[in-house]
């Protein structure tokens, strides 16, 4: 693929040709997710109930210390805590049925990409990555120079940044009473 | 005793992740405003977002070159955060799930957003 005339002056230009194909991809993917999941009313009813069992716990859990009958407490939190996870997991599983489709338009983008530029270095790295990291940003690329860097890892990047972002923009991210998450939570994996 | 900000529930509110309405931008910089839950945690994410598309452009521009710099973003980015949370809005975050979940929130995001700038504005404008 050609680089525009405006870019071609820069070595690395192709950089700007993966970011701008991962946020085209990226606001495709949100579409197609928006028509398949956020805009049905399963999906609404099943996040508002995850919501509200999410505030109701924190509420319940906050007050559980003023409560004289701990044990009724108690029961009433692991009820909750029970109709909480239940809803997590219908949530997932209702996406994961949808996401399918998301998943197969980001093979294909990940495979043009990959047919543009196997083998090319698309980008300088400012730094010498490590383990996995090498192994990512050098994967099919030839040398030895460790701060070369593939399409796959600056891929990686766009994916992460900008869908997670793009996500959070637009309200699609998953509740934060759902299960799952943790110290580096991904965007929303059954819409990728 | 540290002073703590009670968490109101406000169950009535409808709230969407990432939609920020005029009022949370009234109460930014309000030590004695109180806080949904969500609504801080989406400050604190986009907060991370803006620090490390700040500090990528910044590193990538000058440049500056090495691990170390990473390590850095991570600190300066993290040090916002708990000084926001802590010394401005005066939050207590047993409220809120401890400094963990207060400090993870947008963090992956941030990485890869910062490596991303990072290494365009430095691949761009020094070859």
């Amino acid at each position: 693929m050609a680089s525009l005339p405006l870019f071609a002056n820069f070595k690395y230009s192709d950089s700007l040709t993966v970011v701008g194909i991962s946020i085209c991809t990226a606001i495709v993917c949100e579409a197609i997710s928006w028509i398949l999941i956020y805009r049905t009313n399963s999906y609404k009813t099943l996040r508002s109930s995850i919501d509200k069992a999410a505030k109701k716990l924190e509420t319940m859990k906050t007050d559980s210390n003023k409560i004289i009958n701990k044990k009724s407490k108690t029961k009433k939190i692991d009820r909750v805590e029970t109709s909480l996870k239940e809803s997590s997991r219908d949530l997932s599983l209702f996406k994961f049925k949808s996401g399918a489709v998301v998943a197969l338009v980001l093979f294909v983008v990940f495979g043009l990409l990959n047919s543009l530029f196997d083998g090319k270095v698309v980008a300088k790295l400012p730094f010498k990555p490590f383990g996995l990291v090498t192994k990512m940003s050098h994967r099919g690329l030839q040398g030895t120079d460790p701060t070369d860097c593939s399409m796959a890892f600056l891929y990686f990047l766009c994916s992460i940044s900008i869908r997670t972002n793009l996500q959070k923009f637009l309200g699609f991210a998953p509740p934060r009473g759902a299960a799952g998450g943790g110290l580096f939570p991904l965007p929303d994996p059954k819409t990728s | 005793m540290k002073e703590g900000k009670s968490v109101k529930f406000n169950i009535q509110q409808q709230h969407q992740n990432g939609h920020l309405s005029p009022s949370i931008f009234a109460k930014l910089l309000d030590p004695e405003a109180s806080w949904d839950k969500d609504q801080l945690g989406d400050v604190l994410h986009w907060i991370r977002q803006v620090v490390a598309l700040v500090c990528g452009l910044l590193w990538g521009s000058i440049p500056v070159v090495g691990g170390i710099w990473f390590i850095l973003f991570l600190a300066i980015s993290s040090g916002i955060i708990y000084g926001y949370y802590a010394i401005i809005l005066k939050i207590d975050e047993e409220d809120f799930g401890g400094h963990g979940a207060l400090l993870q929130e947008g963090l992956f995001a941030s990485i890869t957003l910062f490596l991303l700038a990072w290494i365009l504005v430095y691949s761009l404008a020094h070859f």
